[in-house]
């Protein structure tokens, strides 16, 4: 038996070709945005860890307020390896285009621990200065620029040495003050009182697992307040945040993208069982139990899950490198793919799941009725009585919106699923504009600590969604036509003309379209809210201004226009009679 | 009388598959104002064809169809649904309600059509049903009636805009013997208010109403007969007359 459900859902695969490539397409999206949010971070974990091995990275980093205190620290238990400690001190960076505050360095020689790893130019810094690499590029700094430091000692003119990096510094602006290395000369010259210089201690320990031990045992001797430490995997941790924004929008995302796909598969499933009742029934009366007849339906979704699964898996993994490419700022190489092949089945889970629910959600209820229904085709009753069927009589509605939405409440699980698709996809577009009012928000020139990739994922994304939306608005337009093609041909013999028969296909789509923009964006903006609060936003977040969401609601009727007007209007050309035919 | 309806030479042919089936040989038809006219014949003889052709809801292979003066069968679809809207009624087997709009809502569909506001359209309906018996189920699902009521709000419909023509393509063909005497008596009474009626039919009782009997076979007119005008009609389930 299971062989002949498995024969059956191929079947039906195979003769639905839009639906089958729609759920895919749809599916894939939400497996791909799922598998970049476990694999952007972990993109980033190979070459942070090379960074480290090449540096000689330090397993405890101590910040403390006098040398003789960074010295004692090389006495604590675990630690096999240190070197001088570095002072530091805030001195102010200016170039011609603005000022910044910066974290010298001042060292005599190239420290033997967490050592800077020349980027270009030089790591010795002479007379100069060598720039953080992530800090010197968002200033827009080579090897050989000029600069100007300033201390409480005085102003000095230096040129840029060369770039580097540690591994213990993450990402400029996220990391601010950002770094540069100086000759301990010329630290003392810009900055002469010693007591406002800290001291960082570079440690190495024998078991680097233990790590966070040493470092305990760094603030247990220090009074409160004064010492600041971290370990390898703080350190680590810090520089990977830098995946951070892109994992939230990406898991916003992949909840619009689930619930998307819920909705659409739920809609199409929905449509496909109706449309098949004659199938159903036929299917019953030869000895198929309901259970049965869904697992047909529930086979087809899980086959075109896997698919989806696996082809969205080496989408992720294939984008992932590309989207973490602020994390090589900090890094000696670029992300490499990490392809955790846990993440499949974690990332495959969730969709299938989805799949799998909406389509037994919308078969369940089908299968049920008798054999004798089935086999006659008997749709439910529309529910006349409905307060929305209510309000719809009392409108003063032409005849065709005023047919075209009793058509469309008939079906009121269809018109609930649609709307929160079109307001899903609408409150990613909202989104996607405040993001940017955002971004054009920001002064010229002023280092942002947002990914350059975020803006381009969020476009994709919101591609992703429209072309899904379109082309399920399409597939439920097509769908719709055929289900109403009977009717078609009663309001023809009633007297519609063809513009009027098309018009109740696609004036109640464009009703619910506006509506479903109109709520999409209070829903965008929320969305935005929350996520800049997750984010750590601080004070008010910019949001797109008025003209631009007025475009969202407007647009999506347009769009909504475009998708449906066409299958109505060819759907409606034919004589009357056609289509009365197929009763 | 002058002449309401006109068929000259109609034929279709249905290309379906190999060979093109022939459903409708050339007919030639009158039919004049305030006529009563049952079309007969067995199953496949082209009917249905005919009316379909007669309505407008389908499209000649050969042959013209003349309304009032005025050629039809080469008007655009949206003229032929103006025309439906104004002069034709049209009343199927299967009823053909459209089950999204309540029974009320039906019957006003073709009154809003013509130009009608919704309250007078309303009020038209609800007296319609009324008329016909069947007011208590003006808000009621289509599909939550009998056949019978079904067939009866369909002819609500077709006669609501009190069109010169109305069309019945076996309306009583799917009914019991009580609603199929409901529904004819129906259709005597808006012939009896002069209006135009064709129906198809393989009912006798219904064809002994009419004035006038056209037999089809093999898509042609084999037979053309008009009935005494001072016959009384009476059938087994006509409501008795005291």
């Amino acid at each position: 038996m299971t062989r002949t459900l498995v024969r059956l859902a191929f079947a039906g695969l195979r003769s639905r070709l839009l639906a089958t490539a729609l759920t895919v397409l749809l599916a894939g999206a939400a497996t791909t945005t799922l598998v970049l949010v476990l694999e952007v971070r972990e993109t980033g974990r190979d070459p942070w860890q090379r960074t480290f091995e090449a540096a000689h990275g330090a397993h405890v980093l101590a910040n403390v307020p006098t040398s003789a205190a960074a010295q004692a620290l090389r006495a604590l238990d675990g630690v096999t390896e240190s070197d001088d400690p570095v002072p530091e001190t805030t001195i102010e960076l200016t170039t011609s285009r603005s000022s910044e505050p910066l974290r010298v360095r001042g060292v005599s020689g190239r420290p033997a621990v967490n050592t800077p790893i020349a980027t270009s130019g030089t790591a010795d810094p002479g007379d100069g200065v060598v720039l953080e690499r992530s800090m010197a590029r968002a200033l827009g700094l080579t090897a050989g620029d000029r600069l100007r430091l300033s201390g409480p000692g005085g102003e000095q003119e230096v040129v840029v040495a060369g770039t580097a990096i540690v591994p213990s510094q993450s990402r400029y602006p996220r990391a601010n003050p950002g770094i540069g290395w100086v000759a301990l000369s010329t630290m003392e010259r810009l900055q002469p009182d010693q007591s406002a210089w800290r001291w960082a201690e570079a440690l190495r320990v024998r078991d680097p697992a233990s790590a966070r031990f040493v470092a305990d045992s760094v603030l247990a001797g220090a009074a409160p307040g004064t010492v600041s430490v971290q370990t390898w995997q703080e350190q680590r941790d810090d520089a990977l945040k830098d995946a951070q924004p892109l994992q939230l929008i990406l898991s916003m995302y992949t909840l619009i993208l689930l619930a998307v796909v819920f909705a659409v598969v739920g809609i199409l499933v929905g449509a496909r069982v109706l449309e098949q009742n004659r199938e159903i029934g036929l299917l019953k009366a030869v000895g198929l139990t309901p259970a049965q007849v869904t697992a047909v339906f529930v086979i087809e979704s899980a086959t075109l899950g896997l698919v989806a699964t696996v082809l969205g898996y080496a989408a992720g993994t294939a984008l992932a490198p590309r989207l973490a490419g602020a994390m090589a700022e900090t890094m000696i190489e670029p992300p490499a793919t990490a392809a955790d092949p846990a993440h499949l089945l974690v990332a495959g889970l969730p969709v299938l799941l989805v799949l799998v629910l909406s389509t037994w959600a919308a078969a369940r209820r089908r299968t049920r009725a008798s054999v004798l229904n089935a086999l006659q085709s008997r749709q439910a009753l529309p529910h006349h009585r409905s307060l929305l069927a209510r309000v719809a009589r009392a409108l003063p509605l032409g005849v065709p919106l005023h047919v075209g939405i009793r058509s469309l409440l008939a079906g009121r699980a269809r018109v609930v699923l649609l709307t929160a698709s079109i307001s899903l996809t609408g409150s990613a577009i909202v989104f996607a504009l405040s993001m940017q009012a955002a971004l054009d928000d920001r002064p010229a020139g002023e280092p942002s600590d947002v990914p350059v990739e975020l803006p381009a994922l969020v476009y994709t994304l919101d591609g992703v969604l429209l072309l899904v939306a379109l082309t399920a608005l399409v597939a439920i337009a097509l769908l719709s036509v055929r289900e109403r093609l009977h009717d078609f041909g009663i309001l023809k013999a009633v007297g519609l003309t063809p513009r009027q028969v098309a018009s109740t296909l696609v004036s109640p789509f464009a009703v619910l379209a506006g509506l479903a923009g109109v709520v999409s964006v209070p829903l965008g903006l929320a969305l935005y809210v929350a996520v800049y609060a997750a984010a750590g936003g601080e004070g008010d977040p910019v949001v797109a201004p008025w003209s631009w969401l007025l475009a969202v609601p407007v647009g999506t009727v347009l769009l909504v226009l475009l998708a449906t007007t066409v299958p109505a209007r060819v759907a409606t050309r034919s004589p009357a009679v056609e289509a009365l035919r197929l009763e | 009388m002058s002449v309401l309806l006109e068929a000259r030479g109609l034929t279709r042919t249905y290309d379906s598959g190999a060979a093109p089936v022939p459903a409708l040989a050339g007919v030639d038809l009158t039919i004049e104002r305030g006529e009563f006219v049952a079309v007969m014949g067995p199953s496949g003889c082209g009917k249905s064809t005919l009316l379909n052709l007669l309505a407008g809801l389908d499209r000649p292979s050969a042959g013209e169809v003349w309304l009032d003066g005025s050629r039809v069968d080469r008007l655009s679809e949206t003229a032929l649904a103006r025309l439906r809207r104004r002069r034709l009624g049209f009343v199927f087997q299967f009823f053909n309600l459209l089950p999204m709009l309540t029974v009320s809502e039906n019957v006003e569909l073709p009154l809003l059509l013509a130009g009608k506001r919704r309250r007078p359209a309303r009020r038209t309906a609800r007296r319609m049903l009324e008329e016909l018996g069947i007011g208590d189920k003006a808000d009621a699902a289509p599909g939550q009636l009998s056949g019978g009521q079904q067939q009866r709000v369909a002819l609500a419909r077709a006669l609501a805009n009190q069109p010169d023509l109305v069309i019945g393509d076996e309306p009583t063909g799917n009914l019991d013997s009580a609603s199929a005497g409901e529904v004819l008596g129906l259709l005597r009474t808006a012939h009896a208010r002069g209006q135009t009626l064709l129906v198809a039919t393989h009912d006798a009782r219904v064809a002994a109403a009419a004035d006038r009997v056209v037999t089809l076979r093999d898509g042609r007119v084999t037979r053309d007969r008009h009935l005494e005008a001072s016959r009384p009609v009476t059938l087994p389930f006509d409501p008795d007359p005291a």
